[in-house]
């Protein structure tokens, strides 16, 4: 009788084990994609794939993820890590393509790209150049892009009698001062300039854009990572005196302020510039927003001897060098960076698409007549240090930047020890 | 022959006892000492994505021991640990002592209590960061209207706010589970021992301290155990209220070794979570010896 009771617990393990096993076999005509996102953008690949899968005939299983970028990272990665097979194709933060590419987990596209001319010249050149090739070979291809942009009311520069939005640091905190002031006596939540300055990846963003347009930045000298600089000091100092001297931006800024609640906030009506990605455009435009049709853009501003600079973002997509469908993946890839899925891209996200050919379409800037302006933007955007360790220094530069916003550190000394931290960190993974 | 029987009987009874085992075996093996085992074993190794897998020995332990960032992270851990979790316990506490007397709607107050331990820690987080939010949150507001303060506060702006403000969200949010773990053992304590005590002309505190309070100390020593592990190893609603900052004071150990497992420094992230491991076990063996001793004395 016992015995038998064993038996059974056995076979029942057995089955499960079974059952378990049979999940993890994959139909070789299945592409497995992963994508994250927000509802209309999962739902827009899905309307994607289904006319893919029409045309082609090839399979494809999409595979949500969050739409938190670092969640987002964190399932590629313990997918990589362990060889698995799915997910097939995925798109990846420009920031982190250093890592997956050194990694050797892309499987390399040139082989593919060759047959199907996807020759120079379609795509943004200098953005491939940083981001898509790896030692030489084609590992990605950008799929959207993303640059800091200077978001402005026009009601309220040309109701003060300001002509043109602000070419400097100096140009934007003083029109802030002047406006704001004003507006406070009956919108006391009024601030000049809304930016992301909260301890994350953004921060680091911004402080590029800063550091950059007075000639710092992020730099190198052999394996000596430079950050303590003169121009990289005034940048944080003034970053810091943006909330503390001039208070145009708002003290939630080192706490509070992401992509999303900057753009909250300038849509509320409750600053007068807004630092931003271009996503935040379209959203601007719509029926509930506040600043509906009072908004411009621009170019960053800069310091006085430095010129306008935009940190390089956006999302491209490539293959798993663990992939068993790279062909099939391949016809995918294609898909999604053929010209009318980008155009696409574009006109029903407003996203900016990663083909430069798609900033001259007539549809497009009849719709978006901002992309005339936009693709200048990308071609000359900053990119973050393209290191595999790059995410290591980010979060260096994240807590000492946010502790100098906070007040707690001097520029100074901020930056003093965090080159010291980012030193050894060079020294740990070079 | 007797014997022999008596020994065939208990390995009968060894073996279905073991059958009936099996399962919670495999289940630990499986998914408890196994991914341990696997994160030592990686532990040490230099195991990075974009490097030469290279075996190492203590080098991660060494590198980090000399990490002010790891430190930094042990010092915010363990301070969070030592206010949150007592807070948790003296309210858990008394939310029990209370539930257990026959007060009017103590079915309805029993659930109620209940709720904040029934949300997502996630959601419960995001609760609190709309309740904290300097423009428009209802810190700002009650206070404001309650003339308090004539400006905004910006609770997650200082170290001490920033602390204090996950403090008490926490303390919010597991407070429930100390109070129903606590009850349960309240009402395995027979009432005939306060009966008892009454007729001998106990007062309330004296009951107290002299009856509840010993019989409880095996539960309250569970309740401590679950509520450490947990603090230790506190994640989400620092991820989701302060992402770690002001300048990066309230990184907890969690996130310090979640960044490193994102960088693709797989060994470094496991040695983190090693060190947690160990810190963690250490406080449940003390744990553990305190309640034996306890048992002891009685």
């Amino acid at each position: 009788m016992k015995c038998v009771r064993l038996c059974q617990i056995l076979v029942f393990f057995l089955i499960i084990i079974t059952l378990l096993a049979g999940c993890a076999r994959k139909d070789e005509k299945v592409v497995t994609f992963s994508v994250g996102g927000a509802p209309n953008e999962l739902e827009f690949w899905e309307v994607l794939i289904t006319q893919f899968e029409d045309q082609t005939g090839i399979k494809v299983d999409i595979l949500r993820q969050p739409t938190d970028t670092d969640q987002r990272r964190q399932g590629l990665v313990i997918s990589l890590k362990s060889k698995k097979s799915n997910p097939d194709v995925f798109l990846m933060d420009v920031a982190w393509i250093a890592q997956f590419a050194a990694s050797n987990w892309l499987a390399g596209l040139d082989d593919y790209a060759g047959e199907d001319s996807i020759g120079r010249g379609v795509f943004f050149e200098k953005v491939m150049d940083l981001a898509d090739r790896y030692k030489g070979a084609l590992i990605a291809l950008p799929v959207y892009i993303d640059g800091g942009l200077l978001y402005y009311r026009k009601d309220l520069l040309e109701k003060y009698g300001i002509k043109a939005p602000p070419e400097t640091w100096k140009e934007l905190i003083e029109y802030s001062l002047r406006i704001q002031g004003d507006i406070r006596k009956t919108n006391p939540d009024f601030y000049g300039f809304v930016w992301q300055g909260a301890q994350y990846e953004g921060l680091v963003c911004n402080f590029l854009e800063f550091a950059v347009s007075n000639e710092g930045g992020i730099n190198f000298e052999g394996d000596k990572i430079l950050l303590n600089t003169p121009e990289n000091i005034e940048a944080v100092k003034l970053m810091n005196e943006l909330i503390t001297k001039y208070k145009i931006s708002p003290p939630s800024t080192f706490t509070e302020m992401k992509e999303e609640e900057v753009r909250a906030y300038f849509e509320l009506g409750n600053a007068l510039f807004e630092r931003n990605w271009p996503y935040a455009w379209s959203l601007h435009q719509h029926q509930d927003s506040l600043v509906r049709d009072k908004v411009g853009i621009a170019k960053l501003p800069h310091f006085k001897s430095g010129k306008s600079v935009s940190t390089l973002g956006g999302w491209h997509i490539g293959i798993s060098k663990y992939s068993d469908v790279k062909g099939l993946s391949w016809e995918f890839v294609k898909f999604v960076t053929s010209y009318n899925i980008q155009k696409r891209l574009a006109m029903e996200l407003g996203w900016n698409p990663g083909r430069v050919d798609v900033y001259g379409d007539r549809d497009v800037l009849g719709k978006l007549p901002h992309f005339a302006g936009l693709r200048n933007v990308f071609e000359n955007a900053h990119p973050r240090p393209l290191l595999p360790y790059y995410t290591q220094i980010s979060e260096v530069l994240q807590r000492y930047i946010n502790a100098v916003l906070a007040g707690a550190l001097s520029p100074e000394a901020a930056l003093l020890v965090a080159e010291k931290e980012a030193q050894k960190i060079v020294e740990r993974y070079k | 022959m007797l014997k022999d029987i008596n020994k065939i009987r208990n390995y009968r009874e060894l073996r279905e006892a073991y059958s009936f085992l099996l399962p919670l075996i495999v289940f630990i093996l499986a998914f408890i000492l196994l991914p341990v085992a696997g994160a030592i074993f990686t532990s040490l190794f230099k195991d990075i994505s974009f490097l030469e897998k290279k075996f190492i020995f203590f080098e991660n332990y060494k590198y980090l021991f000399k990490d002010p960032g790891f430190w930094q992270a042990f010092r915010f851990t363990m301070l969070f640990l030592i206010v949150s979790v007592p807070l948790e316990m003296i309210f858990g506490l008394l939310f029990a002592v209370i539930l257990n007397q026959s007060i009017p709607f103590r079915g309805c107050l029993r659930a109620c209590v209940l709720i904040p331990w029934a949300i997502p820690a996630a959601i419960s987080a995001r609760t609190w960061e709309l309740i904290y939010n300097y423009h428009y949150g209802l810190a700002n507001f009650l206070f404001m209207k309650l003339g308090l303060t004539n400006a905004p506060i910006n609770w997650l702006g200082s170290n001490l706010g920033a602390f204090s403000s996950l403090v008490i969200s926490d303390v919010w949010k597991t407070t429930p589970f100390v109070a129903i773990i606590l009850l349960a053992g309240l009402q395995a304590i027979p009432v005939e021992l306060h009966a008892q005590a009454r007729v001998d002309r106990a007062n309330f505190l004296q009951r107290f301290y002299k009856i509840t309070l010993p019989l409880l100390k095996p539960v309250l020593i569970v309740a401590l155990l679950f509520r450490t592990i947990d603090a230790l190893r506190i994640f989400d609603l620092v991820y989701v209220l302060t992402m770690g900052g002001p300048g990066g004071v309230t990184t907890s150990f969690s996130m310090y070794g979640y960044r490193y497992f994102l960088a693709g420094d797989f060994g470094y992230g496991s040695s983190v979570s090693v060190v947690l491991f160990i810190i963690a076990l250490g406080l449940s063996i003390f744990y553990v010896r305190i309640g034996k001793w306890g048992k002891e004395v009685i």
